[in-house]
């Protein structure tokens, strides 16, 4: 038998980025064997079974060469069953069961999809960031699993062909047959789509938290809610995601990807255009929440990225899992190191913690007597350092509601009319940080504050007083300019006047109720 | 009170096996001063083998010990402990007439502070904020006419009170459930201090080097009501320790007040039962004065200048949130319903408001006045 070398353009993930993979097949004669090289994972190792059975099962006969696989460049670690479909057509053609009709340039079209044993196609991870990276590479068409189109079909510019089964691909290889080109989807069409989790209209009463997270949707500031058990701190937070302001299409972008590569798109799902909203639950390990494994995968804190992350029961979380947070709270980015891999993920995220007073939960309740005593209480609320309540920029009590307030039927706002208002506030910050990379006031640092909230006169003076006489830290001075800076811009004021500031104070009141 | 600490050893030695008051006060009946006992005890002799059990004769046979007698010896020179005796001219006249009178009391501070005006205040460690701030004030106004306070230096109420009768410049006595070299709850070291930087008494009917335990409470709550010549009970639920003080200054035949606390509440459920079952309503020092007619005339000088405190309000808001708190704590979201205004109007009234001093705000998002 003659020496054959077939080549094929596929595409793997490392980190959230996709590069270009060549897989190089090489047949010639002798035992009849298949082996993988190019640093491939048991996933890709396991390849040469699923492919090998494919094949036969797509009518062309078996092999009986010896087989060579190359995945160059030979030096980055192969993941996932993506190369099985390139690395069947490698085989079939190195073989010379499959010859492409000419004109096609199997050079110029990336193939990727995992096989079943019966020769048809299943989807994959991380589709988005390998299309991507495809686009950038100046590949132009792309064979993909049916059920991963409609996740890269808002990328322009990019033919891509969905396949359920080898024999499709064979066929169009060969010009037999041709397969419908996934049609392209506008990112604003998708946006329709977005579903808006909890509506704002279900939560009774409450008009004090309403209005904060309100505040702390406009601002994309950090929040942290206390209350007692039962007064509606989980379900305030589920309805964050709905007011914050539509995704962009590049934001939309990162957070798919990121979603994309861990695997936690539901089959068959497009962009992503909901803004995620993770909560893990307290007993959440380090690693899970910043990214971690021997594969150095993505945390919650990624997942979350352009959403919102969402810590029930702050205290009960481990110490180091709460302070590992600094990181992405701080630069909006994590780095996970493993000794076999290194990545950077992007985690800007919207923090909403929730809490209760105490141990028991009851600590200021006029209803329920609390069990706690003093110490306990204490050490209970510094389980949460100072650095990280630094970050948090709004603090707020949450009360429970009365029952005859449930029970009444006047309807709340919904989430609607609130998202135009904190869309409206966005617009204007992102009006006045333009080209300074920032895009919402929750970004500002001690400089920024300085040059961009400076409140008029009265306000000057009316927060010193402020200070003053509630004994407020300088750090809580930072925040409540940031915090009043939103409450203005929510009003589309330009300055920053008495009022705004007076109601920032209110979200720093826990300060010095609880962590005097 | 004369007894010098070589002396207070041997009363430290009577107390420690923890046999009943009266048993001890017999046995000081027939020996005079616990060394005599001590003495007796030593040889054998008839009247502790008749009325002491094995099980208290054990007890002080173990602290008889030469060991314990030196390291207690210590204790009481270095925490400087003084001991008074049932029979002696000094022993508080208030106590004398008591079920199960204390033979013994330990004590550091300035005794004769026990002679004049006294009432106890009692209530929950895990006290409400409403509840110490009553405690807080109730104190400060009583001790401001010249009564002392007596408590038992937990925390919550009883530290409210005691706090508040310092501040009110009258001395403060303080009952514990321990010996006097231990400060429990340790939290109160610093009120400990004070109490007796301001003339106050801490005293006790436990031996130095005694550890709290749960049954000491219930029974030091006796001295707490005894010492007071009426007990005011400012917050408690049914089942605590506060009723139990309760129950002893009724069987003692004083007067019990009770403060009215939040009917809805369960921190206050206890006070709501014994207003019902006959305690004495109150709502400010001067309704207790007049109850015990210890109105004089420089109480009355005082009353009018507290009521009249009008508050003064800049902006119609100002005037609505002040409007709608007059009659007590409210939480924000009532205060929204009552005053009509819109979430951020209303929060930066109340943040204008708490600069001023006119409003506080209580954990569990409540506010109220702050008089």
């Amino acid at each position: 038998m003659a020496e054959i070398l077939a080549k094929v353009l596929t595409f793997g993930v490392a980190g959230v980025n996709g590069f270009p993979v060549h897989v190089e097949v090489f047949a010639t004669g002798g035992l009849p064997m298949m082996e993988i090289i190019g640093l491939p994972d048991t996933s890709v190792r396991e390849s040469k079974n699923r492919v090998t059975a494919a094949i036969a099962n797509s009518g062309r006969g078996g092999s009986t060469a010896r087989i060579t696989v190359n995945l160059a460049p030979a030096d980055i670690k192969k993941e996932g069953p993506s190369f099985d479909l390139p690395i069947a057509l490698g085989v079939m053609i190195a073989t010379d069961m499959l010859h492409p009709a000419p004109g096609v340039d199997s050079d110029q079209i990336a193939f990727f999809g995992e096989l079943s044993l019966d020769g048809s196609i299943q989807p994959v991870n991380g589709a988005l960031p390998m299309v991507i990276s495809a686009k950038e590479n100046g590949i132009r068409t792309v064979i993909l699993p049916d059920r991963n189109a409609r996740e890269v079909s808002c990328i322009q510019g990019m033919h891509i062909l969905p396949v359920s089964n080898l024999s499709e691909v064979i066929c169009w290889l060969e010009k037999q047959t041709g397969i419908t080109e996934q049609e392209q989807t506008a990112f604003d069409t998708l946006l329709n789509d977005a579903v808006t989790g909890t509506d704002m209209c279900q939560i009774r009463g409450q008009k004090g938290a309403r209005r904060a997270i309100e505040v702390a949707a406009a601002g994309g500031h950090n929040m942290l809610m206390i209350g007692v058990p039962g007064s509606g701190k989980t379900m305030l937070a589920r309805c964050i995601p709905g007011i914050l302001p539509p995704m962009s299409f590049e934001e939309s972008l990162e957070t798919t990807r990121i979603h994309s590569i861990s695997g936690k798109l539901p089959p068959g799902s497009g962009l992503m255009v909901t803004r995620p909203f993770c909560a893990p639950h307290h007993n959440a390990s380090v690693a899970s929440l910043i990214g971690g494994g021997q594969d150095a995968r993505p945390g919650e804190v990624s997942l979350a990225h352009n959403g919102v992350l969402f810590l029930d029961e702050l205290p009960e979380f481990s110490r180091s899992a709460l302070e590992a947070l600094r990181q992405p709270l701080e630069d909006g980015m994590v780095s996970v190191a493993r000794v076999k891999k290194q990545a950077r993920y992007q985690s800007s995220f919207m923090l909403v913690a929730a809490m209760n007073p105490c141990p028991c939960g009851f600590y200021g309740s006029n209803r329920r007597a609390c069990r706690c005593t003093p110490p306990e209480i204490r050490k209970y609320l510094d389980r949460i350092s100072g650095p990280l309540l630094d970050r948090i920029d709004l603090q707020i009590e949450v009360d429970s509601v009365p029952l005859q307030e449930i029970s009444s039927s006047e309807p709340s706002e919904n989430s609607a009319s609130v998202a135009a208002r904190v869309s409206k506030a966005r617009s204007i910050q992102l009006e006045r940080y333009r080209g300074t990379g920032k895009h919402c006031n929750a970004q500002l640092d001690n400089a920024d504050v300085k040059r961009y909230c400076t409140p008029d006169e009265e306000a000057v003076r009316l927060l010193n007083t402020a200070l003053d006489s509630l004994h407020l830290s300088m750090r809580a001075y930072q925040r409540i300019l940031k915090v009043s800076r939103t409450i203005a811009d929510l009003e589309g004021s330009d300055r920053i006047l008495s009022a705004h500031i007076a109601e920032a104070v209110q979200y720093r009141e826990l300060d010095q109720k609880y962590w005097r | 009170m004369t007894t010098k600490p070589c002396e207070a050893v041997y009363d430290a030695w009577l107390a420690s096996a923890g046999m009943p008051p009266d048993l001890v006060r017999r046995l000081l009946d027939v020996y005079k001063t616990p060394e005599a006992a001590f003495r007796a005890f030593q040889q054998g002799e008839e009247p502790f083998r008749i009325a002491v059990s094995p099980r208290y004769a054990s007890a002080l046979r173990v602290s008889g010990a030469g060991r314990w007698m030196e390291s207690t010896q210590a204790l009481i020179e270095k925490h400087r402990i003084f001991v008074i005796r049932y029979g002696d001219p000094e022993y508080p006249v208030s106590l004398k007439y008591i079920d199960q009178a204390p033979a013994i009391l330990f004590f550091q501070g300035n005794l004769s502070c026990l002679s004049g005006r006294m009432l106890g205040m009692v209530g929950s460690r895990a006290a409400s904020y409403t509840g110490q701030k009553a405690a807080r004030k109730l104190a400060h106004d009583l001790s401001s006419l010249g009564v002392s306070i007596v408590s038992g230096l937990a925390c919550g109420i009883d530290a409210a009170s005691h706090q508040g009768c310092i501040e009110g410049g009258s001395p403060t006595a303080a009952v514990t459930a321990c010996g006097l070299d231990t400060v429990y709850p340790r939290d109160n070291i610093r009120l400990r201090n004070e109490i007796l930087e301001k003339n106050g008494v801490i005293l006790t009917e436990y031996a130095p080097g005694e550890k709290p335990a749960g049954w000491h409470f219930p029974f030091r709550n006796r001295i707490i009501a005894g010492l007071g010549q009426a007990l005011v009970l400012v917050e408690a639920r049914i089942r605590s320790g506060s009723m139990t003080s309760v129950q002893h200054a009724l069987d003692q035949g004083k007067d019990v007040f009770v403060w009215p606390g939040d009917p809805e509440s369960e921190h206050f459920e206890g006070n709501h039962q014994l207003l019902r079952e006959g305690g004495i309503y109150f709502t400010s020092a001067d309704d207790i004065l007049a109850d015990l007619h210890w109105l004089d005339n420089q109480t009355e000088v005082r009353q009018n200048s507290d009521c009249c405190t009008e508050i003064k309000a800049d902006t119609p808001e100002q005037a609505a949130v002040i409007r709608s708190l007059s009659p007590g704590s409210l939480g924000f979201e009532q205060l929204l319903e009552k005053t009509q205004l819109d979430p951020p109007a209303l929060m930066s009234t109340l943040t204008i408001l708490q600069i001023s001093g006119i409003v506080e705000s209580l954990p569990g998002k409540q506010y109220r006045l702050k008089h």
